[in-house]
Order: C-alpha cells, then sequence, then structure tokens
C-alpha cells in the first residue's frame, strides 16, 4: 500500500479512529497489526523480514543489557548488525555482484553460474534495517536501555507512516512515544493533515509534473540535445525534493495526526550557501544517521591523521552512502562527487571564513544568492550520475551539455504547470527561511483565509496532480 | 589532577583547535556555543585532548559526551 493509493484513504482514517478508541497502553498493539497489514499489502512474504530482523534485534538488544562485559556487548552487537543486514545485501547486490563474479570467470573460462534472483528489492528494507541497526549501537553505547516488550521493538522496526521510505527514525525519540502515546488532540489532527496535504502537494503536483519531462529526455539520451539537458539536470534536485520531500511530510504528517513527532526530513535545502550546509538540510534523517553510526566511527578511528584522517571518512562515509543508493558505479561517482565537495570545504573552511570577514561579504544579499546558485549548481550536477542509468550514459549527459547546443525539447503544459507550482514550493520556502511570520497565509490568523488556503492547495492537487504509486526512493 | 587543572589545560588546547584566542570554556559549554565547532574540527579537538593529557578515549565515551563538563569528567576518570 502507498500514500497515494485508494486503499490508504480509506486505511488511514480508519486507523487514526480505531488507534484514539483503543486506551493509551495498548495503542501500540492496535498500531502494530495497523502496520503489518500496511506493510503485508505490499508483498505478504516481505512481512518475515520485518518480524526477522525485530527478533534478531529484540533478542540481541536484551543480551546486550543483561551483560556487564564490554567485550561480549561488543560481539553480541556486531552479531546483530551483521544479521540484519544480510537480506539488504542479498536483495540489493547478490545479482550485481553475482553478474560481474560470473563475467570474471568467464573471462577465465571458469563458469559455475549461481541462480539468480528474481526477487523484487523489499520496499523499505534499507530503512527499517538502519532503524533497527542504529538501536543496536545506541543500546551498545548505552544511550538507551533494551526496549522489553517485543511489541514496541515490532512496530518501531515497521511503524507505517515510516517504513517505506523514513524518515530515519531514533529508537531515542520513538520508544518513549509508543509506550506512553499522547492523548487525542485536534491540534494534533489539523497539524498533521496541513503536513500531509502539503507533502501530496509537493509529490503529486511538483515532483510528478517535472517528472514527466526529466523521463522523457532521460529514456532517449540519443535524441535530445545539450538544452534538453541543461533544462533536465536544473530540474532533477526539484523533482527529487518534490519526491522524496512530499514524501516525508506525508509520513510526518500521518504520525502527527496519531500524536507522534517525526524528525523533519528536509529544511528549505535549497537555500544552503555550502554543500556540508545543503548536507545539513537534505535528507536530514539519512545524513545523521550516516554521520553517527559510520562518518563519527570511521573519523574517530582515523584521527591520529588529523585532517586528512577526517577526509578520508568523509569519503568513505559518502562512498558508502552512494553504494546504498544503488550497486552501481554511477552510484559510487555520486558518492565519490559528494565527498570530495565536502572534503575542499573541510579543508578550506578557515580561508574561506577569513575572505567573507575581509570583504564583509557574509551578509550581503547577492553574495548569499551566489553562493546558493553555486551550491545548487554543484549538487545538480552530482545529481547527473544518480539519474543516469550508466556511467557512459552520465558522460554523454555531459558532452552534449558542453557542445550539443540548439532548442530545447519542450513540453509545454507539463513544464508550465511543473515550474508554476515549483515557483509556489520555492515562495514558501523563501518566506519560511528569510521572512518568518510575514505573509501569513497558511498559517493566517483568519480562519476563512487559512481554510481557502488549504482548499486551494487541494483543488491543486486533484486538478494539477499526477497519477502515481511510484516513489523514487522505494528503489533504494 | 583535578578539574580546574584540567579545565585550564582544556583552555589552552581551545582557542587553538577553533582558532578563536579569547575562547574561554566552561562546563556548560557545547558545541552549538562555538562557531566553527562542527563534526569536523570536534575529531580535531578530540586527537588534541589525547595528546595533551597522554591518554585514549573510546567511542562510546565520545558519545557520551554532551558538553565540556562530560568530557572533563572523562578525563578525570582517565588520569
Amino acid at each position: 500500500m502507498v500514500f497515494t493509493s485508494l486503499h490508504f484513504f480509506v486505511f488511514f482514517p480508519l486507523v487514526c479512529v480505531l488507534s484514539y478508541l483503543t486506551p493509551a497502553r495498548y495503542r501500540y498493539i492496535t498500531l502494530l497489526v495497523a502496520s503489518y497489514y500496511f506493510y503485508l499489502n505490499t508483498k505478504p512474504i516481505f512481512l518475515l523480514l520485518t518480524a526477522g530482523i525485530t527478533l534478531s534485534t529484540y533478542a540481541f538488544t536484551r543480551l546486550m543489557d543483561a551483560t556487564p562485559n564490554d567485550d561480549r556487548k561488543r560481539k553480541l552487537m556486531w552479531c546483530n548488525v551483521v544479521l540484519i543486514l544480510l537480506p539488504l545485501f542479498f536483495f540489493k547486490y547478490f545479482e550485481t555482484i553475482n553478474r560481474e563474479v560470473m563475467q570474471l570467470m568467464a573471462g577465465l573460462n571458469l563458469s559455475y553460474p549461481l541462480p539468480d534472483n528474481h526477487w523484487l528489492l523489499p520496499v523499505g528494507i534499507s530503512f527499517y534495517t538502519f532503524m533497527a541497526i542504529g538501536y543496536t549501537i545506541d543500546v551498545y553505547n548505552e544511550e538507551l536501555e533494551a526496549e522489553k516488550n517485543i511489541g514496541i521493538v515490532a512496530l518501531f522496526v515497521s511503524f507505517f507512516p515510516l517504513v517505506l521510505s523514513g524518515p530515519i527514525e531514533r529508537a531515542g525519540n520513538m520508544l518513549p512515544q509508543f509506550r506512553s502515546p499522547e492523548k487525542l488532540a485536534a491540534s494534533n489532527l489539523s497539524k498533521g493533515l496541513k503536513l500531509m496535504l502539503w507533502g501530496y502537494f509537493m509529490k503529486l503536483v511538483v515532483a510528478d509534473r517535472l517528472g514527466i519531462y526529466i523521463d522523457e529526455v532521460y529514456s532517449d539520451t540519443a535524441s535530445h540535445n545539450g538544452s534538453s539537458y541543461l533544462i533536465a539536470m536544473t530540474l532533477y534536485p526539484f523533482q527529487l525534493y518534490g519526491d522524496l520531500g512530499g514524501y516525508s511530510l506525508i509520513a510526518i504528517g500521518a504520525a502527527k495526526a496519531m500524536g507522534f513527532n517525526v524528525m523533519m526530513n528536509f529544511r528549505r535545502p535549497f537555500f544552503s550557501v555550502s554543500m556540508s550546509e545543503f548536507w545539513r538540510r537534505w535528507h536530514i534523517s539519512l545524513i545523521t544517521w550516516i554521520t553517527d553510526y559510520i562518518y563519527t566511527p570511521l573519523s574517530f578511528s582515523f584521527r591520529k591523521h588529523g585532517k586528512w584522517g577526517i577526509v578520508i571518512a568523509l569519503l568513505l562515509a559518502f562512498l558508502i552512502s552512494g553504494i546504498w543508493h544503488g550497486a552501481s558505479l554511477t552510484f559510487v561517482a555520486w558518492g565519490l562527487l559528494q565527498g570530495i565537495f565536502l572534503s575542499v570545504e573541510a579543508y578550506t573552511v578557515k580561508s574561506r571564513a577569513d575572505f567573507r570577514h575581509r570583504f564583509g561579504l557574509g551578509k550581503q544579499a547577492w553574495f548569499i544568492a551566489l553562493s546558493c546558485i553555486f551550491t545548487f549548481s554543484l549538487f545538480a550536477i552530482s545529481q547527473v550520475f544518480a539519474r543516469s542509468s550508466t556511467l557512459s550514459e552520465s558522460f554523454t549527459v555531459f558532452a552534449k551539455l558542453v557542445s550539443d547546443h540548439g532548442n530545447p525539447y519542450v513540453d509545454f503544459s507539463n513544464l508550465t504547470i511543473g515550474l508554476g507550482f515549483l515557483a509556489l514550493l520555492m515562495l514558501s520556502d523563501f518566506r519560511d527561511e528569510f521572512l518568518p511570520g510575514k505573509f501569513r497565509i497558511f498559517d493566517n490568523r483568519s480562519f476563512a483565509v487559512r481554510f481557502l488556503a488549504y482548499l486551494a492547495i487541494f483543488f491543486c492537487i486533484v486538478i494539477f496532480g499526477v497519477v502515481s504509486d511510484q516513489f523514487i526512493y522505494f528503489n533504494f | 589532577m583535578n578539574r580546574s587543572e584540567i579545565t585550564e589545560k582544556l583552555n589552552t588546547i581551545f582557542p587553538t583547535v577553533f582558532n578563536k584566542p579569547g575562547l574561554s570554556i566552561t562546563e556548560s559549554l557545547t558545541a552549538s556555543d562555538v562557531d566553527g565547532w562542527d563534526s569536523l574540527t570536534h575529531m580535531i579537538l578530540i586527537s588534541e585532548v589525547e595528546k595533551s593529557f597522554g591518554i585514549t578515549f573510546k567511542l562510546k565515551e565520545l558519545n557520551k559526551m554532551k558538553n565540556v563538563g562530560d568530557m572533563i569528567e572523562i578525563i578525570a576518570s582517565k588520569l
């Protein structure tokens, strides 16, 4: 079941009502049944995975809590991390590794073909695996006590608003809320529904409209010229923002409507003046997860090497992030590029600050605007790798961008609608970033203005939304 | 070495790492109070503190340092 399906529009209100009708101490049971039903609707057999990850994580965290021996505790932590990573590796990388190894062996005149993996990637597997790993490490680090109620752990792993594509939440935030949920509050319901509505707008009206143009251009590299690729390259970050940002708001809003506070996943990323700032505002739950559980242990191990240790840790962390996005050279290139951008920034942080200070640039509007455009451009260029199917396709796109100019392909109606509503989304982000509290429309004091504003967004979705059941991050 | 001696020694390390000559630390000081104290400079700080006190932190201890007071506590437990 996905958030844009008719099924969900029946399921969600029903779960909200049932959840509030259940006494608070038993609410996790209602939500667990609902979450398992929700996930069952993707492919029933994959429920075994969430259940398996829950059982393993529950058992190992309890064992870790029971042992005073740090060495044994570490072994238990690693056992669970490796065990729950196995399915993710199998589904995500088995086919690629099998194919590459077979090709290599064929070159040596050896042939031991392994059976092909015909299973599709279980949707959400990386997200709930990461959440379970985070919880395991937090218990190992003694930041959390192991949860004694297996039902609460099961709900944490499978909580339906988050199970398909995050935000990758932390046990420290969610478990206490599952143990003692908030009372029914009209304000939560209203806040949650508003977030969901804006999320649907970002996804169906902005992302999927822009996606029609971008898909067309990328689907036929041979016939489109550099001008079309320039438009597609510029629009793709906005499509991703609408897609995952919109998905995240629907998830956060659905949780909020039921009285649960989930972390924000995006914070107006296109107003970042550097790549390091950008990565603090884009897919926040993933990047903080990578920082805490991959980058920090790596940079801690390499700390004796000073700045170079940090550079290596950054490159490795983003390389892992790239490979997580996909088992292909395009994502390796994407990850390495992010690592290089951040390493260069880390190395030049002082000289850049001195330069800004010397010429008094830090608060100049034009300098901030230029920095935002430069940061956006770096991200958009790196995303060519993520959007292309192969590395050679990426290079073809780059070659066309510099040499093959001409009249771009124009899909007038989709571009007009997509760009028009993108402008609205960016204006809203601009207001929140630079003029908080001004031009209040969606949070106007007058109920009539608020109501009409949300009604307008609702009709925009109904009239201009694209019917879609695909979210880009379901592939990860 | 008592807490005030540790604080005194840290007061020579912090200004150098963050390149802020006037920076004086308190036990309640956190990363968000110091411009430039991010995940990158944090590891350089940790490495300098280890060198200066001749100690080695565990990753687990690093995760428990929420402010300078926590850092002093952990250093004291190792001296």
